[in-house]
């Protein structure tokens, strides 16, 4: 008797759990349905932007194939969604009007655009009815639109600061568009980065082409363009941005009004413990940006200081992958063994790494404070836990900039701009919680031409000749014995008869000591 | 007899030609005298070596070449049987003696356990035919099922990878040559640099058109050619290579870089792997390798650049195949190769490079588990049927598939393992992973007879150990990285007490009774090995030693008949339907880290934990058991060091010079520490050339690829301390290693 599990929702995170659910599917073990809203397989939304400047084709982001997974005997329903969750039945009735029995059901509903309060939109949160001319970019079809503007080589507006905006912005601006950025504050990306940081970047930003109108606090779009769509996005001083398209990037909020609807506790999102299970429901997990991991547990630390969905898809898919061996294990009756299956561990606070080809950019964690600011810095420093340690270097000029905030060694917080290889070294460190070297700005270093050289094995002092492990003294010797060649030293010493590589430095000692003396 | 011999190096799979010269005509090898020996007082070597003009390296050698003939008349050289005394000690036996000892021992297991309790472990260095008569042997005259090689630590990733995608396994398909022209050269794990020198000269034309790309989380010597604009350097942390490979091919895919008209012609399963990439983009790739999003996707334009001008090349390595997915990754790389339709094209390509001297030949004619000659499958009927037919022999005869190697070893010993062992040019109390483990599994046998010219550590703990010949005093052919045969020839005669392989197998075959035959003419077992690959994949049956002689380049398969194939895959792959197969292949999640094993001690002071990657230096080969004996090579690196970022070594107070422990749950290796910016700071780098207190495969992890068997050479958890010097002092090691 196989188990029957039912995701709903069809995402980047559902199909991760879907394929890594087939095994137990093709065993046998597993009854899967799964029902997606949009009439195609999950795709990778991530790249939704890219597909709307023309960066890659839409047949590329899929990340399932609905007609193999058919095969392999997964029942997926596309184009389909949950009406309602019968809990006590252990059933989903669909829009179809069918009823679907579970065993084991998964939320996997993901996330909408946040749509802010402005005139000229419809409000209602759970469907905003967007005009024409503007859009959340979230799925193929909001895509499209874009890529209309960035071919027609449109003005684009970009409202919000966030990283997914200023994505979108570098990359219209890159493929031909006139795009501004509208977002609040006086940088970009808002309390994620500090202050410095954020300026370099904002400067970076610009100097790719797009226009920047930071401080700035939209109240409505006005529809004056000739088919009656959006022609510009108004702000509270009385100004107005005028554009073609405007791009709504303000966040994104859980989906959780199904779960809600048949009575699971929610906060930001659908509350679950440490295995990913509803609170007091065995039979629902939810994972990806509807889950929030909450224990229901009052006294558990973690759960204290956790952060709510992080709107990211790295913990969704790390989610996916273990629920899949935990219902797997469940599936096959083997309950100890689920038991015992070690907890995921808690998220790092998320790690955002610009995906631009102009400009390079990565921060993490919390860079509120400064190097200057003691009282930052000693916040926190008690029962010999080290303060705050606070490395900071800026070059605004050449649109560089590095900030690393330690604790111990220990990155909490990490901002580089224009830095790469500083970028992914400091994302590295900070991910494995690893001790950052005393000397911080060998890290700096990293993106600078003047690396030490090194290779791989010791190599002894003065060797010319490495394949063959001859000294300049014993090349020189060679020369001044007589040999004017590289294949008379060759002959005589072995130097340059492997891989050739110091063929130019025989010919230096050679050289040099058959030139005429200087006077 | 001759007083000179166009032949090819004894060590690596470049097998570079060299002429060896006899000064003083063909003398028999002086008598070596007493073990250990001073190394200081070594004879001068008995024959001249003599780099020769070869497409492969050109005339060039590397330091082991040069030096390869001093081990011939070397003092600590073995030339008499030798029987381990119920002291410990080895004294010498008649041959007689010695053939009946283990003919007795084979009887005696046998009776006693059955017939896999007797047990062979082989060599990627034995010629063609040593290599298929073994595995011949094994399996008629011992009848055991329980043969496997050292070449299951090496090559077998990347086999695995290239029979599943290309439906055969030749390390590179094209010769080497081809790689002068490329624009770009993709090299993953793979220091040719210090491995196989001369191959550098093949790297000239990428370099000078700055596409040679090293993927290598060290600054090896290879990455440092592409320094001044020879290229790229990507620096992985270990263990992230897959998902590097998997960030190119999304970028091929996405920036629209693939050949369409070859994935739809010439390959299957494109829309799979597709779809398994998608969720690799750059900057999540830079996130989960350290690689910066930016060379991900330059690397990508490189190859798809160099594609269409001069070619593209991508090789792999055993840096990227020794792990646990290390069949995988080899997946991710000729996936990548794939999309970019480079595979059977004119100029460009995918190849591994075969790390020993016969690992190409070793790994075709029946020393593997699974294996019969002409790389055929031990479970497929025909195949069955066809060498039954050549060996004279019912079909029901050749055994089954037996263990491979890392399961064979554990099974050292055990009630129902194998209790009765011969080892073949191999020195796996040195070589194998968790070493520790396997020498507790020696240790149990009841009889290990091992065939070596020197006192290597595993012929140190053998009941039996039988002097063979080395390889300027023996007639056979090899198999090099190119799959091109080559014919090593005799210089100089052997020592009056050592024999061949070949000769030994014969004389055992009588005792045992064994059917078929067992000549000690190379030759003839060559000729036999023909017949035996004809139809194989691997089929050899075109070539014979009188073409070989001429200088012909034979490449197989060379069909009876034909011209051989120098480069493979032009027309077709060799699955049924011709196309090559695309596999999505995904990262494993790792295991969780090892818990630190001084902390229960409570003698952890100061221990950081880090990753463990090993490999080699230019001076040394495999387990070092020949070059440990070099004077010249001992001299340059007489001892493992353990490489270590400064300014991780600064904060543990290790300097360079001063000893550290690395140790894990499976045992310490204690050394000096060797400080270079070469190296990622969360890594430290080990060879795995020395033995003892210094060996690092004490450390490494017998957990192997579920395909290919390799064990995880490449990724595991150690802690280092520093340490004062240890007690046992150096120069009484290198006396014991003489």
């Amino acid at each position: 008797m196989s188990e029957q599990i039912v995701i709903v929702g069809f995402g980047p995170v559902a199909a991760r759990l879907v394929d890594e659910l087939l095994p137990a599917v093709r065993a046998g073990q597993v009854a899967l349905t799964v029902v997606g809203e949009e009439t195609e397989a999950a795709y990778n939304r991530v790249l939704v932007a890219d597909l709307g400047v023309g960066r890659t084709t839409a047949d590329a982001l899929a990340l399932s194939d609905a007609g193999a997974l058919a095969a392999d005997g997964v029942d997926v329903r596309l184009g389909t969604r949950v009406r309602r969750v019968d809990r006590a039945r252990q059933q989903v009735l669909l829009s179809d009007g069918t009823p679907v029995h579970y065993d084991r059901l998964v939320f996997a509903t993901g996330s909408r655009p946040v749509i802010p309060n402005l005139t000229g939109i419809n409000p209602d949160p759970a469907s905003p009815v967007l005009p024409a001319g503007v859009t959340a970019l979230r799925d193929l079809r909001d895509a499209g639109v874009l890529r209309q503007a960035v071919d027609g080589g449109k003005r684009v507006v970009v409202l919000g600061g966030g990283v997914l905006g200023l994505e979108t912005a570098l990359a219209a601006a890159e493929e031909g568009a006139t795009v501004t950025v509208v977002h609040n504050g006086p940088h970009p990306l808002g309390r994620t980065i500090d202050q410095g940081g954020g300026a370099v970047l904002a400067a970076g930003l610009r100097r790719c082409g797009v226009r920047m109108a930071g401080n700035a606090r939209s109240t409505g779009v006005e529809h004056n363009a000739p088919d009656g769509g959006f022609s510009a996005l108004l702000l509270d001083d009385g100004s107005a941005i005028d554009g073609d398209l405007l791009v709504i990037s303000c966040g994104v909020r859980p989906r959780t009004e199904l779960a809600e609807g048949c009575g699971l506790s929610t906060a930001a999102g659908i509350l679950v413990d440490h295995r990913l299970r509803a609170h007091h429901e065995p039979h629902i997990f939810a994972i990806g940006d509807c889950a929030e991991v909450r224990c229901p547990d009052p006294g558990c630390a973690a759960c204290r200081t956790a952060p709510g969905p992080s709107g990211l898809v790295g913990p969704g898919w790390r989610q996916a992958e273990w629920l899949a061996e935990y219902l797997t294990l469940l599936a096959a009756g083997l309950f100890e063994d689920a038991d015992l299956l070690p907890e995921l561990p808690a998220e790092q606070p998320g790690i955002i790494v610009l995906k631009a080809r102009g400009l390079n950019m990565a921060v993490a964690g919390d860079n509120g404070a400064d190097p200057w600011d003691e009282e930052a810095l000693t916040a926190g420093a008690v029962n010999g836990r080290p303060r705050l340690q606070i490395a900071q270097w800026a070059d605004p000029e050449h649109g560089r900039y590095v900030k690393m905030t330690t604790r111990g060694g220990v990155l909490e917080g990490l901002v580089a701009v224009g830095m790469p290889r500083t970028a992914a070294e400091l994302v590295g460190l900070f991910e494995r919680n690893a001790e950052l070297p005393a000397d911080r700005s060998l890290l700096l270093r990293l993106d600078g031409p003047d690396q030490l050289p090194g290779s791989g094995s010791a190599d002894p002092a003065g060797t010319v000749c490495r394949c063959a492990g001859v000294s300049g003294a014993v090349i020189q010797g060679a020369v001044e014995e007589g040999c004017a060649t590289v294949a008379e030293v060759s002959g005589a010493t072995r130097a340059g008869t492997g891989c050739g590589g110091c063929h130019e430095d025989i010919k230096g000692i050679i050289e040099k000591h058959f030139s005429p003396a200087v006077p | 007899m001759t007083t000179s011999a166009d032949t090819h190096c004894p060590y690596c799979a470049l097998q570079c030609a060299m002429t060896l010269t006899s000064p003083t005509g063909p003398a028999p090898a002086a008598q070596p005298g007493p073990v250990p020996v001073d190394l200081t007082t070594a004879p001068a070597a008995p024959l001249e070596v003599q780099g020769r003009d070869f497409p492969t390296n050109r005339g060039g050698l590397c330091r082991k070449g040069w030096t390869s003939a001093n081990l011939l008349n070397h003092p600590g050289r073995i030339t008499e049987p030798l029987l381990k005394g119920p002291d410990g000690v080895h004294r010498p036996i008649s041959w007689d003696r010695a053939l009946d000892l283990a003919a007795a021992a084979v009887k005696d297991a046998r009776a006693r356990f059955g017939k896999d309790a007797v047990g062979v472990f082989g060599g990627g260095g034995l010629t063609n035919e040593k290599a298929y008569q073994l595995g011949k042997f094994a399996r008629l005259a011992l009848g055991t099922s329980r043969i496997d090689y050292n070449g299951r630590f090496c090559m077998s990733s990347a086999a695995a990878a290239g029979m599943r995608a290309f439906g055969v396994d030749r390390g590179l398909p094209f010769p080497l040559e081809a790689l002068d022209n490329a624009s770009t050269i993709l090299m993953l794990g793979s220091n040719v640099a210090e491995t196989m020198p001369p191959f550098v000269q093949h790297l000239k034309g990428a370099r000078d058109a700055g596409g040679l790309v090293v993927v290598d989380p060290r600054r090896s010597a290879t990455a440092d050619f592409t320094a001044d604009g020879g290229g790229l350097h990507l620096q992985p942390l270990p263990g992230t290579d897959l998902t590097l490979l998997l960030g190119l091919s999304h970028v091929v895919i996405h920036e629209n870089l693939l050949d369409t008209a070859y994935v739809r012609e010439r390959t299957s399963g494109y829309s799979a792997v597709a779809r398994s990439v998608a969720s690799f983009w750059p900057e999540r790739v830079q996130s989960l390798t350290g690689v910066p999003a930016d060379l991900i996707r330059e690397t990508a334009r490189r190859l798809a650049a160099g594609a269409g001008k001069g070619g593209s090349y991508i090789l792999t390595g055993r840096g990227v195949e020794q792990h646990v997915d290390g069949t995988d990754t080899a997946t991710a790389a000729i996936n990548l190769s794939l999309l970019l339709g480079l595979p059977g094209s004119a100029r460009s390509g995918y190849g591994t490079l075969t790390g020993q001297g016969n690992g190409q030949g070793g790994r075709e004619h029946g020393q593997k588990a699974d294996q019969l000659p002409g790389y055929r499958k031990i479970t497929d009927p025909a195949a069955r049927a066809h060498v039954a037919g050549v060996w004279g022999v019912p079909e029901e005869l050749i055994p089954g598939p037996g263990l491979p190697a890392v399961q064979l070893l554990k099974s050292l010993g055990k009630d129902d393992g194998v209790r009765c062992l011969f080892v073949h040019a191999s020195n796996i109390a040195v070589a194998s992973p968790d070493a520790n483990a396997v020498i507790e599994g020696i240790r149990r046998l009841d009889f290990l007879m091992v065939c070596d010219f020197f006192m290597s550590e595993t012929a140190a703990m053998a009941d039996l150990v039988l002097p063979v010949l080395q390889w300027a005093e023996e007639e056979g052919t090899l198999t090099n990285l190119e799959g091109r045969v080559l014919r090593r020839r005799r210089a100089l005669a052997p020592p009056a007490g050592a024999r061949s392989e070949l000769w030994i197998m014969a004389r055992l075959a009588e005792r045992l009774e064994a059917p078929s035959t067992y000549s000690e003419d190379p030759e003839t077992v060559f000729e036999e090995l023909r017949l035996a690959s004809a139809g194989g994949l691997a089929d050899y049956s075109g070539i014979d030693y009188a073409m070989l002689d001429r200088g012909e380049a034979a490449y197989w398969p060379y069909p009876a008949g034909s011209t051989g194939t120098p480069r493979l895959f032009q027309e077709r792959f060799a699955h049924a339907d011709g196309k090559a197969v695309m596999t999505p292949v995904l990262p494993r999640r790792r295991r969780t880290p090892a818990g630190n094993p001084l902390a229960e001690s409570g003698n952890a002071a100061g221990a950081k934990p880090f990753t463990l990657i090993t490999g080699r230096l230019l001076e040394h080969y495999q387990s070092g058991a020949q070059t440990r004996r070099v004077a010249a090579l001992l001299a340059a690196q007489p001892e493992a060091r353990m490489q270590i970022h400064p300014a991780a070594a600064a904060a543990m107070g290790v300097t360079d010079g001063s000893f550290v422990s690395v140790a894990n749950e499976r045992g310490e290796v204690v050394c000096r520490a060797e400080l270079s910016t070469a190296i990622r700071s969360e890594t430290v780098f080990l060879p795995f050339h020395f033995p003892e207190l210094e060996s690092a495969n004490r450390l490494t992890e017998a957990v192997t690829d579920p395909i290919s068997g390799m064990p995880e050479f490449k990724f595991n958890n150690v802690w280092v301390r520093p340490v004062a010097a240890p007690v046992s002092s150096k120069v009484l090691q290198t006396m014991e290693a003489s």
